[in-house]
Protein backbone atom coordinates (compact mmCIF):
# COMPACT_ATOMS: atom_id res chain seq x y z
CA UNK A 1 0.00 0.00 0.00
CA UNK A 2 1.60 3.28 -1.08
CA UNK A 3 1.46 6.08 1.46
CA UNK A 4 3.10 9.46 1.61
CA UNK A 5 6.50 9.19 3.27
CA UNK A 6 6.16 10.12 6.93
CA UNK A 7 8.73 12.55 8.32
CA UNK A 8 11.89 10.74 9.41
CA UNK A 9 10.77 8.48 12.25
CA UNK A 10 12.89 7.70 15.26
CA UNK A 11 11.73 4.08 15.45
CA UNK A 12 9.89 1.54 13.41
CA UNK A 13 7.25 -0.82 14.73
CA UNK A 14 6.48 -4.14 13.08
CA UNK A 15 3.63 -6.38 14.13
CA UNK A 16 3.68 -10.02 13.08
CA UNK A 17 0.39 -11.85 13.35
CA UNK A 18 1.78 -15.34 13.44
CA UNK A 19 5.32 -14.71 14.60
CA UNK A 20 5.31 -16.77 17.77
CA UNK A 21 6.14 -20.43 17.68
CA UNK A 22 3.89 -21.52 20.54
CA UNK A 23 0.49 -20.50 21.81
CA UNK A 24 -0.41 -20.66 25.49
CA UNK A 25 -3.87 -21.33 26.89
CA UNK A 26 -5.16 -21.09 30.40
CA UNK A 27 -8.01 -23.54 30.76
CA UNK A 28 -10.22 -24.66 33.58
CA UNK A 29 -11.81 -28.06 33.75
CA UNK A 30 -15.37 -28.15 35.08
CA UNK A 31 -16.69 -31.38 36.54
CA UNK A 32 -20.32 -30.79 37.51
CA UNK A 33 -21.09 -34.43 38.25
CA UNK A 34 -18.33 -34.79 40.80
CA UNK A 35 -15.89 -37.09 39.05
CA UNK A 36 -12.53 -37.80 40.66
CA UNK A 37 -10.20 -34.88 40.13
CA UNK A 38 -7.56 -35.75 37.54
CA UNK A 39 -3.87 -35.34 38.24
CA UNK A 40 -1.47 -33.76 35.75
CA UNK A 41 -0.79 -36.97 33.75
CA UNK A 42 -4.51 -37.72 33.61
CA UNK A 43 -5.19 -34.22 32.34
CA UNK A 44 -2.62 -34.65 29.58
CA UNK A 45 -4.19 -37.98 28.70
CA UNK A 46 -7.60 -36.31 28.52
CA UNK A 47 -6.29 -33.59 26.22
CA UNK A 48 -4.57 -36.09 23.92
CA UNK A 49 -7.69 -38.27 23.85
CA UNK A 50 -9.78 -35.27 22.89
CA UNK A 51 -7.36 -34.47 20.06
CA UNK A 52 -7.36 -38.07 18.89
CA UNK A 53 -11.15 -38.24 18.74
CA UNK A 54 -11.57 -35.06 16.76
CA UNK A 55 -8.39 -34.92 14.69
CA UNK A 56 -7.16 -38.51 14.61
CA UNK A 57 -3.60 -39.72 14.97
CA UNK A 58 -2.27 -36.56 13.33
CA UNK A 59 -4.00 -34.46 15.98
CA UNK A 60 -2.90 -36.68 18.83
CA UNK A 61 0.70 -36.25 17.70
CA UNK A 62 0.56 -32.47 18.17
CA UNK A 63 3.17 -31.30 20.67
CA UNK A 64 0.97 -30.25 23.59
CA UNK A 65 2.46 -29.61 27.04
CA UNK A 66 0.84 -29.05 30.40
CA UNK A 67 3.08 -26.35 31.84
CA UNK A 68 1.26 -25.83 35.12
CA UNK A 69 -1.65 -27.53 36.80
CA UNK A 70 -3.47 -26.79 40.01
CA UNK A 71 -5.48 -29.77 41.14
CA UNK A 72 -7.54 -27.80 43.66
CA UNK A 73 -8.96 -25.35 41.15
CA UNK A 74 -8.55 -27.65 38.12
CA UNK A 75 -6.79 -24.82 36.31
CA UNK A 76 -4.02 -25.59 33.83
CA UNK A 77 -1.71 -23.78 31.45
CA UNK A 78 -1.25 -25.59 28.14
CA UNK A 79 1.27 -24.88 25.47
CA UNK A 80 0.81 -25.90 21.86
CA UNK A 81 2.60 -25.19 18.65
CA UNK A 82 0.94 -22.31 16.80
CA UNK A 83 -0.17 -24.35 13.81
CA UNK A 84 -2.11 -26.68 16.09
CA UNK A 85 -3.83 -23.97 18.12
CA UNK A 86 -7.19 -24.20 16.37
CA UNK A 87 -7.11 -28.01 16.52
CA UNK A 88 -6.43 -28.00 20.25
CA UNK A 89 -9.10 -25.45 21.09
CA UNK A 90 -11.72 -27.20 18.98
CA UNK A 91 -10.84 -30.56 20.54
CA UNK A 92 -11.10 -29.13 24.06
CA UNK A 93 -14.46 -27.57 23.21
CA UNK A 94 -15.90 -30.87 22.03
CA UNK A 95 -14.59 -33.00 24.86
CA UNK A 96 -17.67 -33.76 26.91
CA UNK A 97 -16.82 -36.72 29.10
CA UNK A 98 -14.15 -37.63 31.60
CA UNK A 99 -14.41 -41.19 32.93
CA UNK A 100 -17.99 -41.30 31.67
CA UNK A 101 -18.98 -38.25 33.70
CA UNK A 102 -19.76 -34.90 32.15
CA UNK A 103 -16.96 -32.39 31.92
CA UNK A 104 -16.28 -29.09 30.18
CA UNK A 105 -13.14 -27.17 29.34
CA UNK A 106 -13.44 -23.43 29.84
CA UNK A 107 -10.70 -21.49 28.05
CA UNK A 108 -9.95 -18.46 30.22
CA UNK A 109 -7.04 -16.82 28.40
CA UNK A 110 -4.93 -17.45 25.36
CA UNK A 111 -1.84 -15.64 24.18
CA UNK A 112 1.28 -16.20 22.13
CA UNK A 113 3.24 -14.95 25.13
CA UNK A 114 3.35 -16.80 28.42
CA UNK A 115 3.83 -13.62 30.43
CA UNK A 116 0.52 -12.31 29.20
CA UNK A 117 -1.27 -15.07 31.11
CA UNK A 118 0.01 -13.67 34.39
CA UNK A 119 -2.51 -10.84 34.49
CA UNK A 120 -6.16 -11.23 33.73
CA UNK A 121 -8.30 -8.13 33.70
CA UNK A 122 -11.44 -10.24 33.96
CA UNK A 123 -10.47 -11.46 37.38
CA UNK A 124 -9.36 -8.05 38.54
CA UNK A 125 -10.93 -7.04 41.83
CA UNK A 126 -11.36 -3.36 42.28
CA UNK A 127 -11.31 -2.26 45.87
CA UNK B 1 -16.84 -19.25 -12.52
CA UNK B 2 -17.32 -20.72 -9.12
CA UNK B 3 -17.67 -24.46 -9.08
CA UNK B 4 -16.67 -27.43 -6.96
CA UNK B 5 -13.31 -28.73 -8.12
CA UNK B 6 -12.49 -32.38 -7.59
CA UNK B 7 -9.30 -34.33 -7.55
CA UNK B 8 -9.12 -37.87 -8.83
CA UNK B 9 -6.51 -40.08 -7.17
CA UNK B 10 -5.44 -43.09 -9.21
CA UNK B 11 -4.12 -45.93 -7.05
CA UNK B 12 -3.02 -49.50 -7.44
CA UNK B 13 -4.14 -52.12 -4.96
CA UNK B 14 -1.31 -54.47 -4.05
CA UNK B 15 -2.10 -57.74 -2.35
CA UNK B 16 -0.08 -60.88 -1.74
CA UNK B 17 -3.00 -63.23 -1.58
CA UNK B 18 -4.45 -64.21 -4.98
CA UNK B 19 -7.83 -64.89 -3.35
CA UNK B 20 -8.03 -61.19 -2.55
CA UNK B 21 -8.85 -60.42 -6.19
CA UNK B 22 -12.29 -61.90 -5.81
CA UNK B 23 -13.33 -59.69 -2.96
CA UNK B 24 -12.14 -56.40 -4.43
CA UNK B 25 -15.30 -54.39 -4.81
CA UNK B 26 -15.93 -50.66 -4.68
CA UNK B 27 -17.86 -50.72 -1.42
CA UNK B 28 -15.12 -52.65 0.38
CA UNK B 29 -12.39 -50.33 -0.90
CA UNK B 30 -14.47 -47.25 -0.06
CA UNK B 31 -15.05 -48.46 3.49
CA UNK B 32 -11.37 -49.29 3.95
CA UNK B 33 -10.28 -45.82 2.81
CA UNK B 34 -12.95 -44.12 4.96
CA UNK B 35 -11.76 -46.11 7.94
CA UNK B 36 -8.16 -45.06 7.31
CA UNK B 37 -9.17 -41.38 7.07
CA UNK B 38 -11.09 -41.66 10.35
CA UNK B 39 -8.07 -43.17 12.06
CA UNK B 40 -5.60 -40.66 10.65
CA UNK B 41 -7.63 -37.45 10.80
CA UNK B 42 -10.44 -38.13 13.24
CA UNK B 43 -14.06 -37.08 13.04
CA UNK B 44 -13.19 -33.72 11.55
CA UNK B 45 -11.11 -35.19 8.74
CA UNK B 46 -13.71 -37.84 8.02
CA UNK B 47 -16.47 -35.27 7.79
CA UNK B 48 -14.43 -33.04 5.51
CA UNK B 49 -13.18 -35.70 3.12
CA UNK B 50 -16.34 -37.72 2.75
CA UNK B 51 -18.42 -34.85 1.37
CA UNK B 52 -17.62 -35.84 -2.18
CA UNK B 53 -15.74 -39.07 -1.73
CA UNK B 54 -16.52 -42.04 -3.99
CA UNK B 55 -14.76 -44.85 -5.71
CA UNK B 56 -15.24 -43.87 -9.32
CA UNK B 57 -13.62 -46.81 -11.07
CA UNK B 58 -12.34 -50.17 -9.97
CA UNK B 59 -10.69 -52.95 -11.91
CA UNK B 60 -10.33 -56.15 -9.93
CA UNK B 61 -8.02 -57.82 -12.44
CA UNK B 62 -5.36 -55.13 -12.42
CA UNK B 63 -6.16 -53.67 -9.00
CA UNK B 64 -6.65 -50.16 -10.37
CA UNK B 65 -8.74 -47.87 -8.19
CA UNK B 66 -9.86 -44.33 -8.99
CA UNK B 67 -10.99 -42.25 -6.01
CA UNK B 68 -12.63 -38.85 -6.12
CA UNK B 69 -12.47 -36.17 -3.43
CA UNK B 70 -12.75 -32.42 -3.14
CA UNK B 71 -9.72 -30.35 -4.10
CA UNK B 72 -9.30 -28.90 -0.58
CA UNK B 73 -9.03 -32.23 1.15
CA UNK B 74 -6.87 -34.02 -1.36
CA UNK B 75 -3.94 -33.89 1.02
CA UNK B 76 -5.97 -35.43 3.84
CA UNK B 77 -6.93 -38.28 1.56
CA UNK B 78 -3.43 -38.80 0.19
CA UNK B 79 -1.91 -38.88 3.64
CA UNK B 80 -4.43 -41.46 4.81
CA UNK B 81 -3.98 -43.87 1.86
CA UNK B 82 -0.78 -45.49 3.22
CA UNK B 83 -2.73 -46.42 6.35
CA UNK B 84 -5.06 -48.75 4.45
CA UNK B 85 -3.87 -52.14 5.65
CA UNK B 86 -6.77 -54.56 5.25
CA UNK B 87 -9.59 -55.07 2.85
CA UNK B 88 -12.72 -56.58 4.35
CA UNK B 89 -15.55 -58.06 2.40
CA UNK B 90 -17.98 -60.92 2.93
CA UNK B 91 -16.57 -61.63 6.35
CA UNK B 92 -12.99 -62.08 5.10
CA UNK B 93 -10.05 -59.86 5.69
CA UNK B 94 -7.00 -59.64 3.44
CA UNK B 95 -3.88 -57.58 3.97
CA UNK B 96 -3.33 -55.12 1.16
CA UNK B 97 -1.67 -51.82 0.31
CA UNK B 98 -2.67 -48.88 -1.86
CA UNK B 99 -0.03 -47.29 -4.02
CA UNK B 100 -0.77 -43.85 -5.49
CA UNK B 101 0.02 -43.65 -9.18
CA UNK B 102 -1.39 -40.31 -10.24
CA UNK B 103 -3.49 -37.40 -9.07
CA UNK B 104 -5.49 -35.62 -11.71
CA UNK B 105 -8.11 -32.96 -11.97
CA UNK B 106 -10.39 -34.90 -14.31
CA UNK B 107 -11.16 -38.51 -15.10
CA UNK B 108 -9.85 -37.98 -18.61
CA UNK B 109 -6.32 -37.06 -17.51
CA UNK B 110 -6.25 -40.05 -15.19
CA UNK B 111 -7.36 -42.27 -18.05
CA UNK B 112 -4.60 -40.92 -20.30
CA UNK B 113 -2.05 -41.57 -17.61
CA UNK B 114 -3.40 -45.06 -17.01
CA UNK B 115 -3.09 -45.98 -20.68
CA UNK B 116 0.55 -44.84 -20.78
CA UNK B 117 1.28 -46.57 -17.50
CA UNK B 118 -0.22 -49.84 -18.65
CA UNK B 119 1.82 -49.72 -21.86
CA UNK B 120 5.00 -49.33 -19.83
CA UNK B 121 3.94 -52.12 -17.48
CA UNK B 122 3.43 -54.48 -20.39
CA UNK B 123 6.95 -53.82 -21.62
CA UNK B 124 8.30 -54.44 -18.13
CA UNK B 125 6.36 -57.67 -17.87
CA UNK B 126 7.75 -58.82 -21.18
CA UNK B 127 11.27 -58.06 -20.03
CA UNK B 128 10.83 -59.88 -16.73
CA UNK B 129 9.54 -63.06 -18.29
CA UNK B 130 11.45 -66.09 -17.06
CA UNK B 131 11.35 -68.30 -20.12
CA UNK B 132 10.52 -68.21 -23.79
CA UNK B 133 7.10 -69.78 -23.38
CA UNK B 134 5.87 -67.09 -21.01
CA UNK B 135 7.26 -64.48 -23.34
CA UNK B 136 5.39 -65.96 -26.25
CA UNK B 137 2.11 -66.15 -24.34
CA UNK B 138 2.38 -62.53 -23.17
CA UNK B 139 3.16 -61.36 -26.69
CA UNK B 140 0.24 -63.29 -28.04
CA UNK B 141 -2.14 -61.89 -25.44
CA UNK B 142 -1.07 -58.34 -26.24
CA UNK B 143 -1.42 -58.83 -29.97
CA UNK B 144 -4.79 -60.48 -29.65
CA UNK B 145 -6.59 -57.75 -27.70
CA UNK B 146 -8.24 -55.24 -29.91
CA UNK B 147 -10.91 -52.56 -29.72
CA UNK B 148 -13.11 -54.33 -32.22
CA UNK B 149 -16.79 -54.19 -31.38
CA UNK B 150 -17.56 -57.88 -31.53
CA UNK B 151 -15.38 -58.46 -28.47
CA UNK B 152 -16.67 -57.41 -25.09
CA UNK B 153 -13.44 -55.64 -24.11
CA UNK B 154 -13.79 -51.92 -23.39
CA UNK B 155 -11.58 -49.54 -25.29
CA UNK B 156 -10.02 -47.97 -22.18
CA UNK B 157 -8.11 -50.93 -20.88
CA UNK B 158 -5.99 -52.33 -23.64
CA UNK B 159 -4.05 -54.72 -21.50
CA UNK B 160 -4.60 -58.12 -20.03
CA UNK B 161 -2.28 -58.58 -17.15
CA UNK B 162 -1.32 -62.15 -16.55
CA UNK B 163 -0.19 -63.63 -13.29
CA UNK B 164 3.42 -63.97 -14.25
CA UNK B 165 6.07 -64.94 -11.81
CA UNK B 166 7.30 -61.46 -11.03
CA UNK B 167 4.93 -58.79 -9.78
CA UNK B 168 6.14 -55.32 -10.60
CA UNK B 169 6.38 -53.01 -7.65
Amino acid sequence: MERAEPPAAAYERRVLRSGAQHCYLRVQLELPDGAARPGAPQLKQLVVTALRELHGEVGAALPVDVLAYEEKSLCAILRVISSGFVKLWSALTLQGFYQSRRCAFRVLQTSPFLLALAGNSRELLLD
Amino acid sequence: MVRFKNRYVLCELLADDPRCRRCIEDRAVGLAVRDAIARAHGDYGLGRCCVSFTVKYLNAYTGTVLLRCRKDCRQLLSSALPLVRNLESRGQRFPCALRTLHVGGTIRTCQKFLIQYNRRQLLLLLRNCANEEERRSVRQAVLSCSIAEEQAQSGEEEEEEEEDGTETD
